[in-house]
């Protein structure tokens, strides 16, 4: 009988793994690797706020169904395009809690010193509470799995928001000083103690704790972070990791964009597929909408760094080439009362280099938290806890930044002479600074829930998306009477 | 040296005749048949002879009144003639007739009886099958009888020189059937086994055996599933897994061939296993195919043989003991069948005007620009192009295919070999499968004792790859029928403009189908699979009684696919470097097999007794390569950008198995068969790798019996009843293990640095799957056999299923969990009834068999629940098949349709149904929008309204098989179909189902618009808002057809002719022209009914998404015999 007993030759197992902190960094990687995935930050994640954020109209007849679905608030809980981000999701928890669960049983060593391992237990929790973020705010509540799962029966029933809240603050509280203010060498991309305190404000935030919030941002403020003068700096390749950048997804640009739903390859492929989703001459399957456009004051400078007008040139800048109708497939926007073709240019290669048709290497990194996202939440807090003059001086921070230079509130269109006036400027501002950046549909989600408005920014918006028929399907904890409402 | 110089020893007392004859069969390699209504076989005798020469102990044994012909091993045993003891005055003959007897491949039989009906005037046919008889005149009838054929009868007439060709029994009970690990008579099979022969097998053009049984076995589905190469789908009674393989076990000469599993760790690929196909192997070198379809029989094969057992023996020397050389080649041409009607430029715009305007989207700019050249410097403008993309995908391929063997045998020693070349293009460009292939077979007497022999199979098979599929995944990783219908007819298919000469619809089209020529004939994805396929045994004959077998075989087969993306720019896509991909793998299955059999005769009890011990061990290791070349003209790795091991692995698995088996026999009437065997696997979990797999079944032919005696019509009657276990291991090396891979990377400050995941559940307790099979069966014949008819019965239930489970996506695992979960039940009726006459000259069999299958799933792995399947984007916005207990497996799954909102008054009243007009009946719906059912009365439309809308699985398979001899014609006629069955027409949605902008069947002209409301098309809008394209009753159809799958009328050149030119050296020459579905019905409307699985996924089946379709063939052949 020997002669079945083989040894595993092409791999180790769990059972044999994470016997040293070499194990536990790679395993570590391996949650970040996740987070490119394709129904993430690869592509998937960013349809899902931005068909749900009002900021984006269909391109035409090519958005395929499950996100035109999406875009009229017609999804269904079969629609696979949120099916594969709730899964996705819950592929980079596992992970995480993989790499937490494992943790305490590899040895600490001269190279792997107790404040490593800290570290890296610190940034895996950062990651989980990151994802459960997202999980809370597109389903509210939703299974929480703490531990990784070693038997199908560890199904797990839908938490109330309230618990997902308090394990998401609670978690980040106690790993804040795990993780250090910053990165440097090939470390850069991991998770800094400024990410987790955006993070720890914004899950305040979006439960109305406007204190917390400020407590934890104004910390953030003091880690030495600052905007770039250039506005565009935060949506290209050359100025990563720039001082306004708190935390990104890494991307490259060599090899070509791999579409796995957990992000594995063998291969280099490392790049992500928005610009060629959003490109004037890509597939352009989401143009801006013109409520966005109509947002912008004018001469805003921030409305050519977003997008491409017929007339503007791209490309490689020494020799630029000029933006036609026709190289833009699809539906016009109406602009000013003038019908016209208007494509997305944040995050698109096009500011420097003619893509082509299809063109799957862009390789610009994705900035999740930049600092001028945490000077308007600051903003939000300081209106609603009662100090406006703080508020509107961290607004006018952001329109004094030399490349936007717009003149400072209040102006006639926004006066901010009462909370409510000074909200109607933080809403605006953070639409034109922040658009198309996955942050509105939150955004909204966020103020719809506290109270502060009822604007839907779709017709038949509805704040949560339906749990998944296959989690009905195949969680015994949870079954058609747990479903959204709604649906 | 001949059979009957062979010595022979006896020392019976009492023995009846036909037991001594069976003994004889112990001890010399010779058979006896003779029909017990001629011979008395029961008469009991004394003997005692020691190494007395045969032909003297069949003398004392039965001269004068019968005599023996022997034909190569086969003694026939008849009546003498008795011409002798006529009486000269009884009348005056007439009439002198001469003439030659043939067997079916046009050889002379030696040994016929001829004789004048109603007289005892007779003779027999000599060794070149002439004889002469002078007969009473020309009222006088000649019938012709020899064992194993039917009886003929033929008016004399005028004819003086009466050539006959006799015609095989349907069913021939003296036939030996191939049983695993030995042979038995037909008259002894008590489980259900079925054959096909070698003739048969031989009728169809096609690459592997698989397809050749197509429509022959009741309970056997074959579906053929894509290009030329790509392996059928073949199910033995029912499906025996959910997520599985639930392909059988091939065995081919004894060696089991490896079932290459298609589950793995990791969710990648296990890039080396080679194919489960049988591609590799001439079909023209098969003597027979046999099926074991109940648990008794296949049980021999125990862990592997849940799914059945198809047993394939190659062709040995020579049967009477000259060389023969044959040749055979045949050369056809194959085109598609049925081809859609799709729009032209005109219609496309008109429709595109309607589809894009309804959903409020701008025209694509092209339109209201079509008089541009369709490209610079062009005279042609895209109004004046109308490219017929069918056309230019589809053409008439050659198919062909020759084999030229030599078989020999002398006292010593038996060859058979063959040398065979096959080629088929696929009837899409770029598609095709070519074989080279040599065979040598040979056995050798050592000695009295020991015996040698070997089959041995060499063979190089390289097949192109449609692009799209899953050997050769490009982006989309789309078919190429769904590019044919979804182009656009304005565009041009070549652009000597743009790199790589081809152009696609652009931003400005508002269109982004590939350019399918383009696709196929850049784009070059081959695989090469070289086979070393062979077993070498050696047996002893230790006593007349008791053989000792030991054999080594191996299965070497290396693979190579071999991807060569080329750098172009269509207009839209690019491709800006020269991709290569090089996947090898190597496979090497080695096989010890040690064999004892016991065959012992103790007075009216015959008993087969075999133990084996064996191990088979199955090693595969694989290497995925790629780099990009910057030039197209290089297309070699190295030197490339990005050169990277995409993927690999090293993997070895071992199968020990000891089993016995006992098959018993009392006095021709009571059979029995036993047999257990045991079998450890090395890719269970510990603990969980030996199982157990008993089979018994019992048999009786009442036809034995003295009662039944008087009843002459009736020749054979036989009760049969079996049970047994199987066992099912197509599973992963480590599938219980949960692995770490290190395939992930993240790339910290722009550098790439490794990561690490682990993606599947453990599952410590992985063991066997369990099958349970009971079998019910009757064999009928009438009439000396000339009509005869088998029916069965069976039940097969699968227990602790393999099951893939897809796990709540929650728990965080991307894997599916694999465990010993579910329950799924099948259970048929067969039938098969056969008629053979031969009559004035014609002589004709005709036989049909039909099978019907029910399956249902009885338990998954929790209550209520449900795995769907079939969901892509392209076809609509869900899921098509549905599996949950209590239900056939991934029945299909959605909404009834009711009609179309006809005014916005309709949709108003649909929201108010729920006393609430504010709530919608269906979102989004407008006027001209398919209103669906609400099958819960709630006043919405939701995932509860859907329902089950039909299966996959038909109600029955059936064929027909015509065969028809007269003079040198013959003429065959083989009809396949299956009943009752539905097809999820994905193809549908892509031409009628209008999601968005592309190529379209002219159907979508009668969509409906305010001014065109008798229809039953919905509005053509782009996005479908209202979901006009989920999975509906609307997209399921009939599936049902029937085919002529061949019908072949051939021409036997006379043997006076042939006398008559190369020195007499051509024996037989036959020429013939074929077709292959010539004629197939249907009422399916897309391009082919016979719809297998995209890529193999799970669940999917009967769902078409552009399934690579069946070719109607035309063609010629010769066979030549020296």
């Amino acid at each position: 009988d020997d002669a079945l007993d083989k040894s595993n030759i092409g791999n180790k197992t769990v059972d044999n793994y994470f016997e040293n902190g070499a194990e536990l960094g790679t395993a570590l990687n391996g949650v970040y690797a996740s987070l490119q995935n394709n129904n993430l930050h690869g592509r998937e994640y960013f349809f899902m706020h931005d068909l749900r954020s009002g900021e984006f109209a269909t391109g035409g007849g090519q958005l395929e169904g499950p996100r035109a679905q999406i875009l009229i608030g017609a999804q269904a809980p079969s629609n696979g395009l949120q099916t594969g981000v709730w899964n996705s999701f819950y592929y980079v928890v596992h992970r995480a809690n993989s790499v937490i669960d494992f943790a305490p049983k590899v040895p600490e060593d001269e190279n792997f010193e107790a404040s490593l391992k800290a570290r890296y237990v610190a940034e895996a929790k950062f990651l989980r509470a990151y994802v459960y973020y997202q999980l809370l705010g597109f389903w509210g509540g939703v299974p929480l799995m703490t531990t990784h799962v070693t038997d199908i029966t560890q199904t797990q029933p839908r938490a109330t928001e309230q618990e997902v809240y308090q394990f998401i603050t609670t978690e980040l509280t106690s790993i804040l000083n795990d993780l250090p203010v910053s990165y440097s060498g090939n470390d850069l991309g991991r998770a800094t103690r400024g990410a987790a305190k955006v993070l720890l404000a914004k899950t305040y935030m979006f439960f109305g704790d406007y204190t917390k919030a400020k407590t934890q941002l104004e910390d953030v403020k003091g880690m030495g972070y600052s905007l770039m003068n250039n506005y565009f700096d935060n949506f290209t390749e050359e100025a990563e990791f720039n001082k306004e950048s708190i935390w990104e997804i890494c991307f490259t640009s060599s090899g070509n964009y791999n579409w796995d739903p957990e992000g594995n390859d063998f291969g280099p492929n490392e790049s992500w597929i928005r610009s060629q989703e959003y490109s004037a001459v890509g597939w352009r399957n989401l143009i801006p909408s013109d409520a966005l456009l109509a947002e912008f004051e004018n001469n805003d400078p921030r409305l050519k760094d977003n997008f491409f007008f017929t007339g503007d040139t791209y490309g490689d800048p020494a020799n630029p080439k000029t933006l036609t109708d026709a190289a833009q497939q699809g539906n016009l926007s109406n602009f000013k009362g003038v019908p016209q073709k208007v494509s997305w240019k944040k995050y698109s290669v096009m500011y420097k280099l003619d893509p082509g048709g299809f063109y799957d290497r862009n390789g610009m990194n994705y900035r999740v938290y930049r600092y001028a996202d945490v000077l308007l939440l600051l903003a939000e807090c300081e209106n609603e806890v009662g100090t406006p003059t703080a508020a509107i001086d961290y607004l006018n921070q952001v329109r004094a930044r030399p490349s936007v230079n717009m003149p400072a509130y209040p102006t006639a269109t926004y006066p901010v002479n009462s909370k409510a006036e000074i909200f109607r400027a933080i809403m605006h501002e953070r639409m034109v600074e922040l658009a198309g950046e996955e942050i509105r549909n939150f955004d909204i989600i966020r103020w719809r829930k506290n109270g502060k408005t009822t604007f839907a920014p779709l017709a038949n918006f509805k704040d949560l998306m339906p749990i998944p028929q296959t989690e009905i399907d195949n969680n015994d904890k949870i079954d058609q009477g747990h479903q959204n409402s709604g649906y | 040296q001949g059979v009957l110089d062979n010595k022979v020893s006896l020392d019976v007392m009492d023995m009846e005749v036909k037991t001594i004859l069976l003994e004889i069969e112990k001890q010399v390699p010779v058979n006896f048949t003779y029909r017990s209504k001629l011979i008395n076989a029961t008469r009991k005798v004394s003997m005692q002879v020691s190494d007395a020469r045969l032909s003297e102990v069949l003398d004392d044994l039965f001269t004068p009144s019968v005599e023996f012909v022997v034909v190569d091993k086969e003694i026939v045993l008849r009546p003498a003639p008795k011409t002798a003891k006529r009486s000269a005055p009884d009348y005056i003959p007439e009439i002198i007739v001469s003439g030659r007897i043939i067997d079916e491949n046009n050889s002379p039989v030696p040994g016929v009886n001829i004789l004048e009906k109603g007289t005892t005037n007779g003779t027999t046919s000599d060794v070149d099958g002439r004889y002469t008889l002078a007969v009473q005149d020309g009222n006088s009838q000649l019938v012709i009888s020899f064992i194993g054929y039917t009886t003929q009868e033929i008016v004399v007439g005028t004819q003086t020189v009466i050539n006959v060709q006799l015609a095989p029994d349907v069913v021939n009970l003296s036939e030996i059937v191939v049983i695993g690990y030995g042979t038995q008579k037909r008259s002894s099979v008590t489980g259900a086994v079925a054959s096909v022969d070698a003739k048969e097998i031989a009728a169809l053009p096609v690459p592997g055996v698989e397809s050749a049984l197509q429509g022959r076995i009741p309970g056997v589905s074959i579906t053929n599933n894509g290009s030329p190469g790509t392996p059928p789908i073949v199910r033995i009674r029912g499906i025996g897994s959910i997520t599985g393989n639930s392909d059988p076990l091939y065995v081919v000469d004894g060696f089991p061939i490896n079932q290459s599993g298609g589950m793995s760790t990791s969710g990648v690929t296990m890039g080396g296993a080679p194919p489960t196909n049988l591609n590799s192997f001439d079909t023209k070198d098969i003597e027979s195919v046999e099926v074991l379809k109940d648990a008794a029989a296949s049980a021999i094969y125990g862990s592997r043989a849940a799914n059945g057992v198809v047993i394939i023996t190659t062709k040995q020397g020579s049967k009477d003991k000259k060389m023969h050389i044959d040749v055979d080649s045949y050369y056809g041409a194959q085109t598609a069948w049925k081809l859609l009607d799709l729009l032209n430029t005109q219609e496309y715009l008109r429709y595109g005007t309607d589809l894009v305007t309804n959903a409020g989207n701008a025209l694509p700019t092209r339109f209201s620009n079509m008089n541009d050249p369709i490209y610079p410097g062009a005279s042609q403008t895209y109004a004046q192009t109308n490219t017929d993309w069918q056309d230019a995908m589809f053409r008439t391929a050659p198919i062909t295919q020759t084999q030229v063997s030599l078989s020999n045998a002398n006292e010593v020693t038996k060859l058979f070999t063959s040398a065979g070349y096959f080629k088929q293009d696929g009837i899409l460009l770029g598609t095709s499968f070519e074989r080279y292939s040599f065979r040598l077979n040979s056995e050798s007497k050592l000695s009295k004792v020991f015996t040698f022999g070997e089959n041995f199979n060499v063979s190089y098979t390289k097949t192109a790859n449609e692009i799209g599929t899953s050997s050769s995944a490009t982006g989309g990783n789309r078919p190429q029928i769904q590019h044919i219908v979804h182009q656009v007819p304005y565009m041009p298919i070549y652009d000597p403009t743009l790199p790589g000469g081809y152009r696609a619809a652009d931003a400005s089209d508002g269109s982004d189908p590939e350019n399918p020529v383009r696709n196929a004939l850049m784009d070059q994805s081959k695989t090469d699979l070289v086979k070393f396929f062979g077993t070498a045994y050696i047996e002893a004959s230790i006593t007349p009684w008791l053989k000792y077998k030991f054999s080594a075989g191996g299965d070497f087969t290396t693979t190579r696919t071999f991807n060569d993306f080329p750098i172009y720019n269509d207009g839209f896509r690019a491709r800006n470097t020269h991709n290569l991909a090089d996947n090898r793998g190597h496979f090497f299955s080695p096989l010890l097999s040690n064999q004892i059999t016991i065959d012992k005769t103790f007075g009216k009890n015959v008993v087969n007794l075999i133990a084996v011990a064996e191990r088979q061990d199955f090693k595969n290791n694989f290497t995925n390569s790629s780099s990009q070349q910057a030039s197209n003209l290089v297309h070699v790795l190295r030197g490339g950008l990005n050169p990277s091991i995409t993927d690999g692995g090293d993997t070895e698995t071992t199968l020990l198995s000891y089993l016995a088996r006992v098959n018993y026999e009392y006095d021709g009437k009571y059979l029995l068969s036993a047999s257990f065997r045991r079998d450890g696997f090395s890719s269970f979990a510990p603990g969980h790798q030996w199982g157990n797999f008993p089979g018994v079944s019992v048999g009786w032919r009442i036809s034995e019996e003295e009662f039944m005696k008087v009843v002459t019509q009736i020749s054979e009657l036989k009760l049969r009843a079996s049970y047994g276990k199987l066992g099912a291991n197509n599973i992963a090396p480590f599938a219980w293990q949960s692995g770490i891979f290190t395939s992930s990377n993240y790339p910290f400050n722009n550098t790439p640095t490794g990561g690490s995941y682990f993606n599947q559940l453990a599952n410590k307790e992985l063991g066997w799957e369990t099958t349970t099979m009971t079998n019910y069966g009757i064999d009928l014949a009438l009439w000396e056999n000339r009509f005869t008819f088998s029916a069965e019965y069976y039940n097969r239930n699968v227990d602790n299923l393999l099951l893939q489970i897809p796990l709540a996506g929650s728990l965080g695992y991307a894997v599916n969990y694999l465990g010993n979960l579910g329950k799924m039940k099948n259970w048929g009726y067969e039938f098969v009834a056969g008629y053979s006459k031969a009559t004035g000259g014609v002589h004709f069999n005709l036989s049909a068999n039909i099978g019907i299958t029910r399956n249902e799933v009885t338990d998954l792995y929790i209550p209520n629940s449900t795995i769907s399947a079939g969901s892509n984007a392209d076809y609509g916005p869900n899921n098509m098949t549905r599996t949950e207990a209590g239900h056939p497996i991934q029945g299909f799954y959605g909404w009834k349709t009711d009609g179309i909102f006809q005014n916005q008054a309709e949709i108003d009243a649909a929201n108010a149904l729920d006393g609430d007009a504010s709530t919608k009946y269906q979102d989004n719906a407008s006027p001209g929008d398919i209103r669906f059912k609400d099958l819960n009365n709630d006043g919405v439309i939701n995932l509860l309204d859907q329902q089950y809308l039909g299966s996959y699985l038909p109600k029955f398979n059936y064929g027909l098989n015509f065969s028809a001899n007269y003079n040198a014609f013959d003429l065959t006629l083989f009809v396949q179909g299956v009943q009752g069955n539905k097809v999820y027409n994905g193809t549908k949605v892509l031409t009628q189902g209008m999601l968005r902008l592309f190529g379209a069947e002219k159907e979508v002209l009668n969509a409906w618009r305010p001014d065109h409301t008798n229809t039953d098309i919905p509005r053509a809008v782009s996005g479908d808002p209202n979901q006009n394209t989920r999975a509906s009753d609307r997209f399921v159809e009939d599936g049902s057809f029937l085919r002529i799958k061949n019908i072949s009328i051939g021409y036997n050149v006379p043997s006076d002719v042939l006398r008559g030119f190369a020195h007499g050296s051509v024996r037989r020459l036959r020429i013939y022209v074929s077709s292959q579905n010539l004629v197939t019905l249907t009422k399916y409307s897309g391009y082919d009914p016979e719809i297998g699985t995209r890529n193999n996924t799970n669940l999917t089946s009967g769902i078409d998404y552009g399934q690579f379709p069946q070719p109607r063939t035309i063609m010629g052949g010769i066979q030549l015999g020296f």
